[in-house]
């Protein structure tokens, strides 16, 4: 068995989407208190999100701001009162003040530690296991062997991201916001737009208060590695994509993992022109590898 | 009583932060510290520090802010009674994890959840204060009204960093600079095969970030717009706010710059040396215009 998950803003991206592949979604922006639809900003609608999404016979999660301010714990407060009450069973933090919060006020909810709470060692898994918390997902600055160690020495079960764009960074400012007069386009509409940011062969992807990398991480050649290895929990980061990419990449990552998990290691060709029709600047691996996390490592070198 | 925390990349920094007024000065510890090599004192140089400071009865503060790999935080945990041994009682870390232990292993040394551990609510400062954290840094986004609430919380000191580069990405949530670069090099000091990663700001870097921030973008947009992008940053300076954040409660009120010349960095420590010390006595403000450093420090001279 395994669990794979991908993470949705708002009513309108959930109800395009087709959740077929998935067996968890984590709802909300982190990124932005302005996004479009927000569900973490809308009480009702989240409500019915968790509804959807449980309907299916899906589980639903409630995620969390990457980077909270005052004024916006009243609102998380609302948003896990209604989350819970829908039928939701964790929240993802990032912030550590959050998960405190989350671990004081809703002892019902599970907690995930999610990749913005800083977790790069065992002994950050220490801390945060006395806050009750079931799953972590470490920094995506660690190496695939350091995930295994932590893994290895720890009782809680790790999330780890095997495609999508990587978070890399948040902020309490939009770049985008400048160009609502010369495009014509006004916040929230603005980040809806697809914006990548290039530099010679680097390339980022904004989401206006976040950056993404602008390459793929693909790990699809690496599910047998991480099986072994005993993770059984995986993310498709989908949350500035399409409906299209987050059910044809899900559909590819369903499949291949449930051949792995059988032992069939084997990659069918019609996987990597699926996830390369969807991919506009091309694959990486993260720090999976011990390299920049632009670079993709095959896994005969 | 509220302090002020200068930051001091050489001795002759740590010699002008002191006769500007600093009460306490933090420096790096060579190879141990993120921001790199060229703000961090050698155990010499930091023994020297000690008695310098002790002798105008301020305090030495220790940035151990990167953070080991268990490997290599043997080699830090062997290094933490010759720091005691010289007198030093705080150290700045940056990591729950490292917290979490030094806290236990030695309980006489009282720590500060630095910047890069992310605190921004009375929630986060709680937290730290449940874990044992003698203190925790604020950004100096966050204004008197917000840091009066994270002065709610009992058993920690709150300190804020009044001047500083508020970046675009947060410091201690960014990725950008390890995204494109990633460079291990050797550990000063530590176990021979240790390798601290070059280019990540949460695992420390020699004094390099690659400054992916600072660098003009190409943004395109998927209906064909192309503009020049360059990420904003900013000179943060809460020299008029000095009060309001004595008013709040705040503890400590501290300036970044380890890279700091001597000679940008004592005018610096002044001006808000005069500020503490109009606010202390509830005068008005000194006559000054905010603080302004030079363009050329930029996110990796802090």
């Amino acid at each position: 068995m395994f669990e794979l998950t991908t993470s949705i803003s708002n009513l309108r991206h959930l109800r395009a989407s087709d959740l077929g592949p998935y067996d968890a979604v984590y709802l909300g922006n982190i990124y932005c208190r302005r996004y479009e639809g927000n569900l973490l900003e809308r009480p009702a609608e989240l409500r019915e999100a968790v509804g959807l999404v449980r309907d299916q016979g899906k589980r639903a999660y409630l995620t969390t701001y990457a980077a909270p301010r005052e004024d916006a714990l009243p609102v998380l407060r609302r948003a896990l009162e209604a989350a819970a009450g829908a039928g939701a069973e964790a929240v993802e933090a990032h912030a550590l003040g959050v998960l405190k919060l989350v671990h004081d006020e809703f002892p019902g909810l599970s907690i995930h530690a999610g990749n913005f709470a800083n977790v790069y060692t065992d002994a950050g898994v220490e801390v945060l296991e006395r806050y009750g918390v079931s799953r972590i997902t470490p920094n995506y600055e660690l190496t695939l062997d350091e995930v295994d160690a932590i893994a290895a020495g720890s009782g809680v079960p790790l999330e780890v991201l095997v495609h999508g764009k990587l978070p890399l960074g948040v902020s309490e400012s939009c770049i985008l916001l400048e160009y609502e007069p010369t495009w014509g386009v006004r916040c929230p509409d603005l980040c809806q737009r697809e914006v990548f940011l290039h530099r010679e062969d680097w390339a980022l992807k904004s989401v206006g208060t976040g950056i993404l990398s602008g390459r793929d991480v693909c790990l699809l050649e690496h599910l047998p590695r991480l099986l072994t290895a005993g993770h059984r929990h995986f993310r498709i980061e989908a949350v500035s994509e399409s409906p299209a990419y987050r059910r044809d990449v899900g559909a590819v990552y369903r499949d291949a993992l449930a051949r792995a998990l059988a032992g069939d290691v084997g990659l069918d060709p019609r996987w990597s022109q699926t996830l390369g029709a969807h991919s506009k600047v091309g694959f990486c691996n993260g720090f999976a590898f011990g390299k920049s996390g632009m670079e993709y490592v095959s896994p005969g070198r | 009583m509220t302090r002020l925390l200068a930051p001091a990349g050489s001795p002759e920094a740590l010699q002008t932060a002191l006769d500007a007024g600093a009460e306490a000065v933090y420096v790096g510890l060579k190879g141990w510290s993120r921001g790199g090599a060229r703000g961090e004192l050698d155990w010499e140089e930091l023994a020297a520090a000690v008695r310098r400071a002790a002798d105008r009865g301020a305090e030495i503060q220790v940035a151990v802010n990167t953070i080991p790999k268990p490997a290599e935080r043997a080699a830090l945990f062997a290094a933490i009674p010759r720091v005691l041994a010289l007198g030093v009682r705080t150290l700045i870390v940056n990591d729950v994890g490292i917290l979490a232990v030094l806290r236990r292993r030695f309980p006489e040394l009282a720590l500060t959840a630095s910047i890069g551990c992310g605190a921004q609510t009375a929630a986060d400062v709680a937290f730290f204060a449940e874990l044992g954290a003698a203190a925790v840094v604020l950004p100096g986004t966050i204004g008197p009204a917000e840091a009066a609430a994270c002065c709610q919380i009992g058993g920690i000191t709150v300190e804020v960093m009044l001047h500083m580069v508020e970046e675009f990405l947060l410091l201690g949530k960014c990725w950008m600079p390890s995204y494109v670069h990633l460079k291990p090099t050797a550990l000063p000091g530590g176990l021979p095969d240790a390798m601290r990663q070059t280019g990540s700001m949460k695992r420390g870097g020699v004094g390099a970030c690659f400054r992916i921030c600072q660098q003009p973008w190409e943004l395109t947009t998927e209906d064909g717009q192309r503009e020049s992008q360059l990420f904003p940053s900013r000179q943060l300076s809460r020299l008029g706010d000095v009060a309001g954040y004595l008013a709040a409660g705040v503890g400590v009120l501290k300036l970044q710059g380890r890279s700091l010349p001597p000679a940008l960095l004592g005018p610096l420590v002044a001006r808000y040396r005069r500020a503490l010390d109009a606010a202390r006595a509830g005068e008005p403000g000194p006559e000054a215009a905010e603080p302004t450093l030079p363009d050329q420090w930029t996110v990796v001279g802090r």
